[in-house]
């Protein structure tokens, strides 16, 4: 029985921090290979929260504080200290660095600070850890062991369990968690449609680590000792292990993980080492780390999403069908202000290394126009929309939008200003439905913040059904009412062009930046859109095009820039351009 | 004066073991695009074979250079069978990572499982004691900064005269583009996990030489000073890494001396995140 309880508050324990992981992981697509010193904060906090100063017993370990305070006091700062700890390491997952390296960072600054705790004894004790941290509800040393106690810790356990998981639904079922998992699926064109990654990503470590934080002050409570063995950067490993095989995303599958890997392997080993005293004292150990590894690879190989896969979140149009047009509710486009420019760019450069991929281009788009840009591969044309998008940082020269400056906004900035971009390559949110890819763009939703999320649907319901309308409208003008519901990850190519345009068109823009557009979609459809675009102008959208199609630009824009080498070679409409001979040889020696 | 001349004496060997690995991590990714964290781990089963060649009775260079052999085949191993299989299915980086991470457990505690967890030497004499104006070494301890200087130079003749050399170039800036001049692209990552390895396998039994007794898991920490030293000079940039491993080797030991063994890898640890966090690119630059 007493077993029964030790495995039940174990499972509670792996369970809450495998949810907070895949959160971190599953969800934000934030590799946290420190998970582990988050829960071990929880743990070294509760236990000095729970504890006596530490003269109290006879000295014989020393840490900080020593606060002796009642449950629940102990737990809460533990979520506390997880999250507060999470704040310095944002600027290792914020928004420039590769999420390789960020990890890598995040390992590095796991083994480290459990090596400093194990070797610095005032903070924590050292290497022999803090013992004897008092049970929660209950005084003297020994009144935690009677059966009734172990029992309801069990069940409270699982209250937390459930909580957590409560918590986790709430925020990825919302706006926010859609936010989050674009992010997961492409962090720059997340950037690029006004997200701002460093503060979502601050929050999926907050939040993970305030979770871990707890599980760890579950874990300190019940078995009253805290030291640098039990969480060594290898246990994070064991974590990953049990989210991956339960189903990264999935908060169900996290729970599963826990059940099997933690849990499960942990006892069987257990099982099989008590009944076998003959085998040498390693060898188990060791090939239970093998087992781990051998499951990662094999579960990423053969079943990358797990058990209990990420649950795809169907979203129909309203019963009320057949409501005239773009229901589109109040109409966001910002004021701008008289000028006919709407955008400038003045002698902006951009070298890598030693290539002038962008070598001082000047050019101005006007209001309400659709203008073309054109050019040889190689000319710097995406490099220049990247430049004027915010994506890349200039190497010099001057970019204003609407009569503002902008030349060291960052595109998440620049998006919310109403300058948004497409890529060039697919750039799809893969594992979000076409629909859930224009709402992830919809810029302003009460419920695409980590409060908004909390306060629950009834909060952010509204938002959504206009969303939603809106969303519907634009499918069926791109005539994707089909795919709707589909991947976006599994449409064809140019299906993903038309879900980037529908998309980019959600936020409501006042200038689109198109990056071949029309590349690999049926010339009867390109057109289409052309149309579509070019109404849009009229209603007062300014939209700047490179796409190689020059049918497209002889139908539909006027002026047509050329570039060449990095620079702006010639300007004017198709018909003009065809008479210059340098932009001729241009396009032929290119 | 005389215990920073000893720290400095210390740092130099541990800078020569470190850019041995350090250069071989660092061309492995620069050309395969993995970071394979299960380097460290390969490096330690590359002493194991060597201390079981040398118990057999093959001195201890010839069993170098069975560790060297050992490390190029776990590790093309390694590729052929694991890392490559991801990356043709287009798996995204941060999943090579987590599967490097499976790996480095699979061979760190393969070893363990096979060799068992104790610690073991490898038979040798030390050399006689050579006194280089206050600096104390001995023939071995010479002998391991000659051999990482010689990796050095031959990773800098191999990377600028040798086709091969360019082929690796050519393939870490640009893999695709690399295979349309019509470089062999998979041939190169090929030998260069090979190549890569066999360092991984010399450094593994130079660091067992070095520290004298290991055991299975003697690299974990390592590992963290291969890649401070990896990141301090630019990911995937070679010249890089010799200097980054030099700088970290020098400041481990030094502040060792100063400040407490306890906590000499909390500077390379400061330098590691101190680059990540504001020169992600490296003191020279990212990429060869």
């Amino acid at each position: 029985m007493y077993y029964l309880i030790i495995l039940l508050v174990y499972l509670a324990v792996d369970a809450i921090a495998c949810l907070g992981l895949s959160q971190q992981f599953g969800v934000a697509g934030v590799t946290n290979f420190g998970f582990i010193i988050f829960q071990a904060a929880g743990a070294y906090v509760a236990a000095v929260l729970a504890l006596p100063p530490d003269t109290a017993d006879g000295g014989f370990q020393t840490y900080l504080g020593g606060y002796h305070l009642p449950f629940p006091v102990p737990w809460l700062g533990a979520a506390l200290a997880g999250g507060v700890l999470a704040l310095p390491f944002t600027f290792l997952v914020g928004r420039r660095l590769r999420g390789d390296f960020a990890a890598v960072g995040l390992l590095v600054t796991a083994v480290l600070l459990n090596l400093l705790v194990m070797n610095y004894r005032p903070l924590f004790n050292g290497d022999a850890g803090v013992s004897l941290v008092p049970a929660p509800l209950q005084s003297g040393m020994f009144v935690g062991t009677s059966n009734g106690y172990q029992i309801g810790f069990g069940i409270a356990g699982l209250v937390a369990v459930a909580a957590v998981y409560w918590f986790l639904r709430r925020i990825t079922e919302s706006p926010y968690g859609r936010t989050l998992r674009a992010m997961r699926d492409n962090d720059k064109v997340a950037d690029s449609l006004g997200k701002n990654l460093l503060v979502l990503r601050t929050g999926a470590l907050v939040t993970g680590g305030a979770i871990a934080g707890l599980s760890g002050a579950l874990l300190v409570s019940f078995i009253g000792v805290w030291s640098p063995a039990a969480w060594s950067y290898a246990e994070t490993i064991v974590l990953f292990t049990a989210v991956i095989i339960g189903g990264a995303g999935n908060h169900l599958g996290a729970v599963l993980g826990a059940v099997l890997v933690p849990v499960g392997f942990e006892e069987i080993t257990r099982f099989i080492s008590n009944n076998n005293p003959s085998l040498p004292p390693n060898l188990l150990p060791s090939l239970q780390w093998v087992a781990i590894g051998l499951l990662i690879a094999i579960f990423l190989w053969l079943r990358p999403q797990g058990v209990l896969p990420e649950r795809k979140r169907v979203i129909r149009p309203r019963a009320a069908a057949g409501q005239p047009g773009p229901a589109a509710g109040p109409d966001r486009r910002r004021p701008v202000a008289g000028s006919a420019v709407m955008l400038a760019a003045d002698g902006v450069r951009k070298d890598f290394g030693g290539v002038h991929a962008v070598a001082g281009v000047s050019l101005s788009v006007a209001r309400g126009t659709m203008t073309g840009l054109i050019g040889p591969n190689g000319a710097g044309k995406s490099t220049l929309l990247s430049l004027l998008a915010g994506t890349e940082k200039v190497s010099a020269g001057r970019i204003s939008y609407a009569g503002q400056d902008i030349t060291t906004l960052p595109a998440y900035r620049r998006a919310r200003l109403g300058l948004v971009r497409t890529f060039q390559l697919a750039s799809e949110f893969k594992r979000l439905t076409v629909t859930e890819n224009l709402l992830s763009a919809v810029p302003g939703h009460r419920g695409d913040s980590f409060t908004g999320a909390l306060l629950g649907r009834r909060y952010w319901r509204g938002d959504e059904t206009a969303a939603i309308d809106r969303a519907y409208a634009l499918i069926e003008k791109f005539g994707l009412t089909a795919q709707a519901n589909d991947y976006a990850g599994e449409l064809s190519g140019g299906q993903r062009r038309l879900v980037e345009i529908m998309r980019a068109l959600m936020v409501e823009p006042d200038l689109l930046l198109l990056d071949e557009p029309m590349a690999g979609v049926h010339p009867e459809l390109a057109r289409r859109i052309g149309r579509t675009l070019a109404e849009l102008c009229q209603q007062g959208l300014t939209i700047l095009m490179v796409e190689h199609e020059l049918a497209i630009m002889d139908e539909f824009c006027e002026p047509v820039i050329v570039m060449a080498d990095g620079q702006v070679l010639a300007q004017g409409t198709m018909a003009q351009l065809r008479d210059r001979s340098e932009v001729v040889e241009a396009y032929l020696v290119g | 004066m005389s215990v920073l001349v000893a720290a400095v004496g210390f740092g130099l060997i541990t800078s020569a073991v470190l850019a041995i690995s350090a250069v071989g991590f660092t061309l492995q990714f620069a050309v395969t695009d993995v970071l394979n964290l299960a380097f460290a781990a390969v490096m330690t089963a590359g002493a194991f074979f060597a201390y079981l060649v040398n118990q057999s009775g093959v001195p201890i260079w010839g069993a170098v250079v069975a560790a060297m052999a050992a490390g190029a085949v776990l590790s093309a191993a390694l590729n052929y069978l694991v890392y490559s299989p991801f990356q043709r299915r287009g798996s995204a980086p941060i999943t090579l990572v987590i599967v490097s991470l499976g790996m480095a457990l699979i061979v760190e505690f393969g070893t363990a499982a096979i060799v068992g967890g104790v610690n073991v030497s490898y038979t040798m004499s030390q050399g006689r004691t050579i006194h280089l104006g206050g600096l104390i070494l001995t023939t071995v301890q010479l002998a391991i900064i000659a051999i990482s200087l010689a990796v050095m130079a031959g990773v800098y003749g191999l990377l600028r005269y040798t086709k091969l050399g360019k082929a690796m170039r050519a393939t870490a800036a640009n893999r695709m583009l690399a295979r349309n001049c019509g470089i062999k692209a998979t041939q190169v990552i090929a030998i260069t996990w090979a190549l890569t390895g066999a360092l991984c396998g010399l450094a593994g039994a130079v660091f067992a030489i070095d520290v004298g007794s290991f055991n299975p898991s003697s690299t974990d920490i390592f590992l963290i000073l291969i890649l401070a030293a990896v990141f301090l000079g630019g990911p995937g940039n070679a010249y890089g890494a010799m200097l980054g491993a030099l700088v970290i080797g020098l400041v481990t030991e030094v502040s060792a001396a100063y400040i407490s063994p306890d906590y000499k890898y909390v500077a390379a640890f400061v330098v590691l995140l101190a680059m990540l966090a504001i020169r992600p690119a490296g003191l020279l630059g990212a990429r060869t």
